[in-house]
């Protein structure tokens, strides 16, 4: 498949500490990449070099297989960026911002490409408005069509749900799924929220001190966790629960007299049901709680995996 | 190459953010107005005991200070009004070059200038009876020029320092111009000043403006050697400017600064 982005072995070294360790990857076309770490991972400096606004020490970047540091901005028109941490220019409206924008992308015909998508994105109302005016929700839609003015063929996308309510955020991530779907392009996608990058990212790429530890899709990642829950709730006497749970020498708590969370590897669980049925616990309710990308993200914060 | 659509980008953002700020209202028309105001209305006082010559050397040089004043402010601010907003790094995360920003920002010192230039003739011509065409095309021309080159050089540089080291210096967009004030000699003949200061005075190109400017006024001739030196010492303090920008420009990103400058 066509890469549309190739980075290998970037460095970027602040004094003593190396921020970037000599990371490589690739974004093929189409294909929407997790770019996830606990913070300090040197996620924020990958993309600010990617963008040419920090220089790397070592490494090379290419997009469209010309090299980055060589053809600044041949590169920059096909590209963009969206993040909830950077804002447009709040004095001027979002008319304004977003004409300005078309000019420094070389849009043709910059009125059409504008109004085109401020009725996609169902913010014809707010055209005229002071940007520093709008909500987040309204600021973050402003900012994905300032990203897509210039209908890029990769857009680099720094926790574009960050602050917004699970409701907006939800309406971003289908505008976000959507565009995918009709316009093919590809995105490079940081954010914290695991069950956001589960669901749009095809490949997630995890970092940790500047270094890449793992690269697989989310089910992948969340595959490495062998460790699943069971939470079971019974009706017994719960001395006769804790003794064989002792025996068979599992990890476990109780949540209540009658509810009690089993730690196991995934594929002995329907075992462990078995053995508790047989010992004569009466289970009224069984859940079992599979690892999630969380739980793989919290394994590296905490240095477990 | 230069990509016009780039440079049309930058001067719209600054066309929209003048119209909707009233910080540049003050900064700009409103102070250079009450400038020529106060050395105007100094200048009618005087005009007794110093002559209609003296008096008319003290607005024509307000006119002009102003003009240099504006240059510098708007190659220096401009960039200031992306940072508060947090939109320094959409603009340069865009395919414009930095020439390309630089371009826009001198074309619109031009337009700024030119602006005030008659803005500030209206005025002393009707409230002080000085006319500014009196000094002839050709000088002011020269004058502005080099003036105009002059705020371009500062105006650089303060635009390196604040990528370099953030808004913590970002009181020299608006108050380092000051700092030439007294030793151009804007406003009275170079000649006033202490020897060693004309000797300090004269490294700076505005200070030979000034004089050519007055000198023009009283005899409507060019000295054409102080234009010319004029030149020199703006074409090396112009090349020296964005040597030392390019290296705060770079320096600003490699230590990750040109980021962070967004808080």
């Amino acid at each position: 498949m066509k890469n549309i982005l190739e980075v290998r072995n970037l460095v970027k070294h602040y004094g003593k500490f190396t921020a970037v360790d000599g990371i490589s990857f690739d974004v093929p076309k189409g294909k929407v990449i997790g770019f996830l770490g606990p913070n300090g991972a040197g996620k924020t400096t990958t993309i600010q070099v990617l963008l040419g606004i920090t220089l790397a020490n070592g490494g090379s970047v290419n997009y469209f297989g010309k090299d980055f540091f060589k053809n600044r901005s041949y590169c920059l028109q096909r590209i963009n960026f969206t993040s909830s941490f950077n804002n447009l220019q709040g004095r001027t409206s979002v008319f304004e911002n977003l004409l300005v924008y078309s000019y420094l992308y070389n849009v043709k015909n910059p009125r059409k490409k504008i109004k085109e998508l401020i009725e996609y994105f169902e913010i014809t109302s707010l055209i005229n408005k002071r940007y520093y005016d709008l909500s987040s929700g309204q600021k973050t839609r402003v900012n994905i069509i300032k990203s897509l003015l210039n209908d890029p063929e990769l857009i680099l996308m720094d926790e574009p749900t960050a602050s917004l309510d699970p409701d907006i955020a939800d309406k971003v991530l289908t505008l976000i799924e959507n565009l995918r779907k009709s316009k093919g392009i590809s995105i490079l996608y940081t954010s914290h929220d695991m069950e956001e990058v589960a669901r749009i990212c095809d490949e997630v790429i995890f970092l940790d001190k500047g270094k890449i530890i793992a690269k697989d899709t989310p089910l992948g990642l969340t595959k490495r966790i062998s460790n699943a829950q069971l939470n079971v709730t019974f009706d017994a006497d719960k001395n006769v629960v804790e003794k064989y749970l002792k025996t068979e020498n599992l990890k476990y708590k109780f949540q209540t007299k009658n509810t009690v969370v089993i730690d196991s590897k995934e594929n002995l669980i329907p075992k462990l049901i078995f053995s508790l049925s047989k010992e004569g616990i009466w289970m009224t309710d069984i859940e079992i709680k599979k690892p999630t990308l969380e739980d793989f993200f919290l394994q590296i914060a905490r240095k477990k995996i | 190459m230069i990509n016009f659509s780039r440079v049309k980008g930058i001067l719209l953002q600054e066309l929209f953010i003048t119209r909707k700020s009233l910080e540049i209202f003050f900064d700009i028309p409103f102070f250079a107005f009450t400038s020529i105001l106060l050395v105007g209305f100094i200048a009618s006082y005087i005009s007794g005991s110093i002559g209609q010559i003296g008096a008319q050397y003290l607005v024509l040089g307000m006119i002009l200070w102003e003009c240099l004043r504006v240059t510098q402010y708007t190659m220096s601010v401009n960039v200031l009004w992306e940072v508060w907003s947090r939109n320094l790094s959409n603009i340069f995360i865009s395919p414009i070059t930095i020439f390309e920003y630089f371009l826009a920002l001198i074309l619109s010192t031009i337009i700024k200038i030119l602006v005030l230039n008659v803005f500030l003739s209206i005025i002393s011509f009707y409230m002080f009876d000085f006319n500014v065409l009196k000094v002839g095309i050709a000088t002011l021309s020269l004058v502005l020029i080099n003036l105009l080159i002059f705020g371009w050089t500062t105006g650089i540089l303060i635009l390196g320092l604040i990528f370099r080291f953030g808004t913590r210096i970002q009181s020299l967009a608006w108050g380092i111009i000051f700092l030439f004030q007294p030793f151009t000699a804007a406003l009275y003949p170079v000649t006033i000043l202490p020897k060693p200061i004309q000797t300090f005075a004269f490294f700076f190109p505005p200070t030979y403006v000034f004089e050519v400017a007055r000198q023009s006024l009283s005899n409507q001739s060019i000295n054409w050697s102080y234009i010319n030196t004029a030149f020199i010492l703006n074409i090396i303090y112009f090349s020296i400017s964005i040597f030392v920008f390019a290296h705060l420009f770079k320096k600003s990103k490699d230590t990750g600064q040109f980021a962070r400058n967004e808080g």
